[in-house]
């Protein structure tokens, strides 16, 4: 080690392992990342381990057991812990088995629509012209549509099952990455580090992925979880309609769909499938809402 | 003023020429890619080949899409949107029909929207500058995890089924008569002065209403919040202090002014959430409005349908545009001299 320190380059090994320990740091201490992550981890175990947890096949119908009330109520059975729907399915059983179809389409919409909107993002804010011009007209047509219209249209399309809700929800979802991170790519671009690496004559390509791209990133983080939570709403939209899945894949709007029905006999049925979708919703919010204070300078000394 | 309002309404309906013809050509190409076939549910069982082909022309299903297209077009610029497959009605009709039921069930929506969310934004607002945001912080963001159609079983669950006080099913009452004046029921029956069935309606309104108000006004609050937590850092607040004028007259008088610009912008760019909130909010609640239909045309593979309200949509979000967009520039002063 000499004793004259060299100039550390803009973004040097060092300086982004430390600003990443750092980040992992303002993440740790914010309340809502530990909440909205728990929660969220916990609903992926559930859903990972469904067959092994659940205490019932969730299409086995106990025809005796119809409307049950949960296993606290005076009358309640304690093999039914959260009781049966009006077809003596148990709640419990289909409320573990939903969250698989919820969680994958969240996860899967949320890449999706992440990939494709900030990739567009990127080379429209990086290059800017035609480019940039073309990207924000598209952007600008899709969003003169309520998105839930938009994808109905899809669905009509493109036929049902869980693979086609998630196409639907990417193909409507791309605009809200593409608009906010393209803002974030167009302030980046005039920073200090991005003109200095050009000037060392670093590639476009180089440039963009390397000096760009993490800049952006905690904000696509934030979005992502966010998204999560918007194509969970989705997907319970569409097939609480009955256009998502088969009816034999158990979903959480299905079973909102079933509890409608027996709404004037039963209405404890409905709460089941309701707290579902609230909790992992707001498990969603709360850790985008987290991450985006804690890795936003500004926002955190707001906050603080 | 008025030449501004007129300059704002001009530039944007000769953009929305464009937009309108792109989006129509997109809708129609992408029902056109449909799997299943949306004459079966036309055809009896008994149906031939030969019975199908000559269906499939008689409504202009044979021809290449390229050409389908120009056809509708040709015929929707001349007011004609074509024949609804399954209602076997004029799809204009059937959305004429429709459009005031919905333009009611959200501007009510809208209403009840801002009368939960201005309070609410300047509450968290104060509860902010006091320190103690955590708990609003935590209210908002529940909030904003329960979206409207969550929210319409849950009010039926409460107030028609546990506690069975008002009608959750339908726009009226069977024993009211709709006068078909303006389409608009609330005006409609104030109009012909029939006060019972006005009650009938507003009763049937309030708790769609309120669904649609309660997904809607979360995004109301945050805004309003973030724009007032700007606004307290502004110069002329602290001039009105040095002035003395009271707290809560700076906040509601002043401050609350120049955070409604933001507001409004994003009540605009947001009406879309409102719209499509309110399709399932009326698909739910048996409310006869364009939401409702558009669901029984997307079950229906309905394709005429689907696409005459795809455009319906659109023409209302870009009117939204325009009537945000004049509104803004008649509440900023820094609009009115350009």
């Amino acid at each position: 080690m000499s004793a004259i320190e060299l100039p550390a380059a803009p973004h040097s090994g060092v300086d982004r392992s430390s600003s990443l320990c750092g980040a992992l740091r303002e993440l740790a201490r914010q309340p809502r990342v530990w909440v909205g992550g728990t929660i969220l981890l916990v609903a992926m175990l559930l859903a990972v381990f469904a067959p092994w947890i659940a205490p019932h096949d969730p299409l086995d119908q106990d025809l005796l057991h119809m409307l049950a009330p949960p296993a606290w109520a005076p009358d309640g059975s304690a093999s039914y812990p959260l009781g049966t729907d009006g077809l003596g399915r148990c709640v419990l059983s289909r409320a573990i088995f939903g969250a698989r179809v919820a969680l994958t389409v969240a996860i899967a919409a949320a890449w999706g629509s992440m990939l494709l909107g900030s990739t567009l993002a990127l080379l429209g804010g990086y290059f800017g012209g035609l480019v940039d011009r073309l990207i924000s007209y598209v952007v600008d047509l899709w969003m003169s549509f309520p998105p839930v219209v938009l994808s109905l249209i899809l669905l009509v399309g493109l036929g049902t099952g869980i693979d086609k809700v998630v196409l639907a929800v990417v193909l409507v979802d791309w605009t809200r990455f593409c608009r906010v991170v393209r803002a974030d790519v167009l302030v980046t671009r005039r920073r200090d580090f991005v003109l200095a690496a050009q000037l060392i004559g670093f590639s476009h390509w180089r440039t963009m992925l390397r000096e760009v791209l993490p800049a952006v990133v905690p904000l696509m983080i934030t979005l992502f979880s966010i998204e999560m939570g918007i194509a969970i709403v989705v997907e319970a939209t569409l097939s609480f309609i009955g256009l998502s899945v088969p009816p034999q894949i158990t979903t959480w709007g299905q079973m909102l769909a079933d509890a409608r029905n027996d709404m004037q006999s039963a209405v404890w049925v409905l709460l089941t499938p309701v707290a579902c979708i609230i909790v992992t919703v707001l498990a969603c919010n709360l850790l985008g809402d987290g991450v985006r204070i804690a890795l936003d300078p500004r926002l955190r000394q707001r906050v603080a | 003023m008025l030449q501004v309002i007129s300059a704002i309404v001009v530039r944007r309906l000769l953009l929305a020429v464009p937009t309108l013809l792109l989006l129509s050509l997109v809708v129609f190409f992408v029902l056109r890619i449909l799997p299943a076939d949306p004459l079966g549910m036309l055809l009896p069982a008994s149906a031939t080949p030969a019975d199908a082909a000559a269906l499939r022309q008689q409504l202009g299903f044979d021809k290449p899409i390229p050409q389908q297209f120009l056809i509708w077009l040709w015929a929707a610029i001349n007011g004609n949107l074509g024949i609804s497959l399954n209602f076997r009605q004029p799809v204009s009709q059937l959305m004429m029909a429709a459009l005031p039921a919905t333009l009611e069930l959200s501007f009510a929506g809208l209403i009840l929207a801002l009368l939960i969310s201005i309070p609410g934004g300047v509450l968290a607002f104060v509860l902010y500058q006091r320190k103690r945001e955590a708990a609003a912080d935590l209210t908002v963001a529940l909030m904003q995890s329960i979206p409207s159609f969550l929210w319409s079983l849950l009010l039926i669950a409460a107030f028609g089924v546990l506690w069975p006080v008002l009608p959750f099913s339908g726009r009226a009452g069977p024993e009211v008569a709709l006068p078909g004046l303006t389409g608009f029921a609330l005006v409609d029956l104030l109009l012909t002065g029939q006060f019972r069935g006005l009650v009938s309606v507003a009763s049937h309104l309030v708790l769609p209403a309120l669904a649609l108000a309660l997904g809607f006004a979360p995004l109301v609050i945050r805004v309003l919040r973030s724009s007032l937590i700007e606004a307290a850092g502004e110069p002329y607040v602290e001039v009105a202090r040095l002035r003395g004028l009271s707290e809560s007259r700076i906040l509601w008088r002043h401050m609350l002014k120049n955070a409604a610009l933001p507001t409004i912008t994003m009540i605009g760019v947001q009406f879309g959430f409102l719209f499509g909130a309110a399709l399932l909010v009326e698909m739910i609640f048996g409310y006869p409005g364009i939401g409702n239909l558009m669901v029984q045309a997307v079950k229906g593979n309905d394709l005429p349908l689907i696409q005459g309200i795809a455009l319906i949509f659109c023409v209302l979000m870009l009117a939204i545009t325009v009537i945000i967009d004049v509104l803004y520039a008649v509440l900023n002063p820094r609009m009115r001299n350009l």
